[in-house]
């Protein structure tokens, strides 16, 4: 099929951008990364490590750059990520493998649930468009998605955690929360995670929001849809079959894209309430100058929102007859 | 059309949300400009004491080291300012020349910068700012926004890219392609500022992202933060525990400023993408039921359906629009009524508020509409709901787009059904399929989705569909328009044959009058909003009363006979939102009475039986001589009184048809 051999090319070129980014962008800096790290870290790198930061920068490699960015997309190939700097000698495999659960557990029931309450929301403040409760959400929510978030989240651990004291200031469990997956576990996890998803709930809803109403008003005003009307059908019917249907088709597309960010994490959110997720270890890196676990973090976000993209486009063929024959 | 013109701007301001955006803009940028008049501190001086508390000579305290924070606020502004309007413009100068080079030149330059907008589209944005400002911390604030404008073009590009793309293809650029135009001329003199709109909202969209994301990355210290900004203001407050020290108004106020800026370009982008697609703009007040006459039931009669000095308006800011004014007209079971006039006589509207489809700012003003003795316009939605295809049925106008594309056809065809009453798999399959035999479509175009059929198949489907419940009335609203005349005609004869066998009555749409005398029991004429005359098809084609149906019949060479120059009729219909006293007609009328058709209100006259006719020279009250003179003579009429100022209720070009 035409349609899917485009898609996988266009997956496997952007990740080959994303690799080829990453290789070039280090090497961009004055000097070679190592040095500055051995700078940075004054004789406190042992010769191991030094040695292991070389290979990894293919450092150890006399060949040409092109001969060393073969063997970089090579290691890449094998999920040979390297070793942390600033967490050495962990591998930074299992650096991701540790944050990956709490990003994808805050970050990814968060943006289902933004995804639904903002699109609901949409669907109401466009079907209703005219009301003033309909009308008002938009304003409200403009205000809303133009906050910058960390900055709500900031107000939202003074007044809750730091004044009133209801939540815990930062971390995702307590220091000694028992057995993993016991109840006490369970509340000790939920406490830590309601101020974050709070946040991000509320500074992502009003653009899910937006998005549904402006695809409700277009759909509204469509032929079909005043045909649907003329014949009769229930307003549920109408509403399920006629208006979300056609309406959803757009917003489900950006929704895909927010899937495959959810693995980077709500990076300042994270930092904020310093929520050990993978935007909290990017943050690390980036301020450690750990190039090795950023560069690992940062092809795994953009590995995962090309998958969920591909995704996307295989579930359109399902939902959007029109795409199947390549003509939308 | 997306421009930004005069006009456009005016309408632009008359929203509270753009002037409360641009009212919030000013007011941050004033703060800026006029920082030093504002405060006597510098932003950066440490002469004070650390954390000093809200007082007259600090409106907001001190920092940590001592600088006072309301200087730190205005000065802020300067810098946050710069990045959002440096970035967003770099950023849509970027996705201009990106999108619009696609678009133009096309081909393999196309297929390339696409692959690269999906490219950046897909890189996520924040880290890959976070990690290429990494690389050039500490060096002012240029690589900030140069990292911000060029991981923030992408989207804008996609939106102009196609938003060009269907430009590109409008008659006025292809006109000018073809006329040999420069590429250039081309771009600049008639792409470009047909996308002002767009491009201006694009900015606002920019700004926005480039306004969050310098603030985020000057918040977690990448950036330079040794620059005075909200956002490395907010870096400075969280480094030095404000919060901690109860400071809380070293947090609250950048973040605000923030989040006020934010608002201002979301607004003004919101604003502007409005302007460019109406149909997002707030809906119309509703439109006030008043002068409806209330409880007159409608008067028994054996017509199926009875329509009684209906009044329809459109209910506009610069005032009501009188689209149908008191018109009457019946239709009897099985009858088959043709309804002619020109684009924008309001044919169709009358046909949507008789059916109650007519959609705000249009609203039924006066009248009754009886179908079976019932008045329609009185039924609760859930009462109009089971009537509705039940009773009488829609073939629409534009019907390229009346199946919902992401249905299959077979759905569409039972939903009609199933919403009253028949549930039953078997039932709903048979009659499917016996339908599309009845039209004449193959039964498997049931699996089908919309978009696979021809223009002639969607119309089969939806008559069909329109059929389903065999309702005794159906109202086709210029149902072959838009089919090519063979397939037209094929169409034509088929409704014709099946509402004979069925015994439905038909009220038949179109501005093809010939089309009606063929195929109608009865037709009425409509002009400016009136019936002008009514007649059974026959009388009408021999006889037409009306001097503009006599005109109108002109029109249209005779079958045989030898070739010969067909006029339209001069002038325009009036514009309908204007009182209008006397014949609506009267400008154009050949065979008008000054004195009387200019004065009198309106009446309906009965020529014969069964014919009636909204024209003085029909009058009894008036002198016979005058009226002989008058239908004699045939004075001339003068160039249009009527300003041009039509209501192009169909944007369509008045009738007049030449040969």
């Amino acid at each position: 099929m035409p349609y899917l051999l485009r898609k996988v090319v266009i997956l496997v070129f952007t990740l080959w951008v994303a690799a080829t980014l990453n290789f070039v962008l280090p090497r961009l800096v004055p000097g070679d990364p190592v040095s500055v790290m051995l700078a940075k870290y004054q004789g406190r790198l042992d010769p191991s490590a030094v040695d292991a930061l070389k290979i990894a920068y293919g450092l150890n490699d006399l060949g040409s750059p092109v001969s060393q960015y073969f063997s970089y997309l090579g290691r890449l190939l094998h999920g040979d990520f390297g070793r942390s700097i600033s967490l050495f000698p962990t591998p930074v495999t299992d650096v991701i493998g540790q944050a990956l659960p709490y990003t994808l557990g805050l970050v990814g029931i968060t943006t289902i649930l933004s995804f639904v309450i903002g699109t609901a929301l949409g669907l109401y403040s466009g079907w209703r468009r005219g009301q003033t409760g309909a009308d008002a959400l938009t304003p409200v929510s403009l205000f809303l998605s133009s906050m910058p978030y960390f900055w709500f989240a900031l107000v939202m651990l003074y007044v809750f955690a730091f004044q009133l004291k209801w939540f815990p200031l930062s971390g995702a469990l307590d220091p000694f929360p028992g057995a993993a997956f016991t109840a006490g576990w369970w509340s000790s996890l939920l406490r830590h995670a309601a101020l974050p998803a709070f946040t991000i709930l509320v500074t992502s809803v009003g653009g899910w929001l937006i998005t549904m109403r402006n695809n409700v008003v277009s759909v509204a005003s469509e032929d079909y849809l005043a045909f649907a009307r003329a014949k009769g059908l229930t307003e549920r019917r109408i509403l399920s079959r006629y208006v979300l249907r056609n309406a959803l088709l757009p917003s489900f597309t950006s929704f895909g894209m927010a899937l495959g960010f959810v693995v980077g994490g709500s990076i300042l959110t994270e930092i904020v309430f310093s929520y050990p997720g993978l935007g909290f270890y990017l943050y690390q890196a980036v301020v450690g100058l750990d190039y090795p676990l950023m560069q690992a973090i940062f092809f795994i976000i953009a590995l995962a929102v090309l998958l969920a993209n591909f995704a996307v486009d295989l579930i359109n063929v399902l939902l959007d007859p029109r795409v199947r024959e390549g003509r939308a | 059309m997306n421009a930004l013109n005069l006009g456009g701007l005016r309408r632009l301001f008359s929203q509270p949300r753009t002037v409360i955006g641009a009212g919030i803009l000013i007011v941050l940028l004033l703060m800026g400009l006029f920082a030093p008049l504002l405060t006597r501190y510098d932003p950066n001086s440490l002469e004070f004491d650390s954390f000093l508390p809200l007082s007259v000579k600090h409106p907001l305290g001190t920092t940590a080291i001592g600088q006072d924070i309301f200087a730190q606020l205005l000065y802020g502004a300067r810098l946050t300012l710069l990045v959002g309007a440096v970035a967003g413009l770099i950023a849509t100068v970027l996705s201009v020349a990106l999108g619009l080079t696609a678009a133009y030149l096309g081909g393999w330059v196309d297929e390339a910068i696409n692959a690269l907008i999906n490219v950046f589209l897909v890189l996520p944005g924040l880290p890959l700012v976070i990690i290429a400002s990494a690389f050039l911390r500490g060096g002012g604030i240029w690589p900030v926004i140069l990292v911000i404008s060029f991981t923030g073009w992408a989207w804008g590009a996609r939106v102009l890219r196609s938003q060009a793309l269907a430009l590109r293809e409008r008659d006025f650029v292809q006109a000018a392609v073809a006329s040999g135009e420069s590429s250039g001329r081309v771009i600049f003199m008639e792409i470009l500022p047909n996308m002002s709109g767009l491009i201006a909202a694009n900015f606002f969209g920019a700004a926005l992202y480039a306004v969050l994301s310098e603030a985020g990355l000057s918040f977690i210290g990448v950036g330079d933060v040794s620059l005075v900004t909200w956002g490395t203001m907010l870096y400075w407050a969280q480094a030095k525990g404000a919060l901690l020290q109860g400071a809380w108004w070293w947090i609250a106020t950048p973040g605000l400023g923030i989040a006020l800026l934010g608002t201002s370009f979301a607004l003004l982008n919101f604003a502007i993408d409005e302007l460019g697609n109406p149909r997002l703009g707030r809906a119309p007040a509703k439109p006030p039921r008043q002068g409806r006459v209330p409880a007159s039931t409608p008067a028994p009669s054996d017509a199926l359906l009875s329509v009684q000095h209906l009044e329809v308006g459109y209910v506009t800011r610069a005032g009501t629009v009188r689209a149908v004014r008191n018109v009457s007209l019946e239709v009897n079971p099985g009858e088959f009524v043709g309804l002619a006039g020109e684009s924008g006589c309001g044919k169709s509207t009358l046909a949507f508020a008789a059916t109650r489809l007519l959609d705000p700012p249009g609203a039924v003003l006066g009248g009754t509409v009886a179908l079976n003795g019932r008045d329609l316009l009185a039924l609760s939605p859930e009462e109009l709901r089971q009537v509705r295809w039940k009773e009488f049925s829609l073939v629409f106008q534009a019907s390229m787009n009346v199946l919902n594309p992401v249905l299959k056809v077979r759905e569409q065809v039972y939903d009609a059904m199933q919403a009253h009453g028949i549930h039953d798999k078997k039932v709903l399959e048979a009659r499917a399929e016996e339908l599309f035999r009845l039209v004449g479509i193959r039964e498997s175009a049931l699996d089908a989705y919309p978009h696979q059929l021809s223009g002639g198949m969607k119309q089969r489907v939806v008559i069909a569909i329109a059929l389903a419940l065999e309702p005794r009335l159906i109202v086709m609203d210029e149902p072959t328009t838009a089919l090519d005349v063979v397939v037209q005609r094929q169409i034509l004869q088929e409704i014709s044959e099946v509402r004979r066998r069925l015994g439905i009555a038909v009220v038949f749409i179109t501005h093809d009058l010939s089309l009606l005398v063929e195929m109608s029991d009865r037709i009425a004429i409509m002009y400016a909003g009136e019936v002008v005359e009514q007649a059974p098809a026959h009388e009408l084609y021999r006889q037409p009363a009306h001097p503009y149906t006599q005109q109108l019949m002109q029109a249209f060479p005779p079958m045989t006979g030898p070739r010969e120059r067909r006029s339209g009729i001069p002038g325009r219909p009036p514009a309908l939102s204007e009182q209008l006293t006397g014949c609506p007609f009267f400008a154009r009328c050949a065979k008008r009475m000054p004195g009387i058709c200019d004065v009198k209100p309106l009446e309906t006259f009965t020529v014969s039986e069964a014919h009636t006719v909204a024209c003085f020279l029909y009058d009894p009250a008036v002198p016979l001589a005058t009226r002989t003179l008058a239908l004699n003579a045939g004075t001339p009429p003068p160039a249009p009184a009527h300003p041009a100022t039509e209501v192009n209720l169909e944007s369509a070009l008045p009738y007049s048809q030449t040969n």
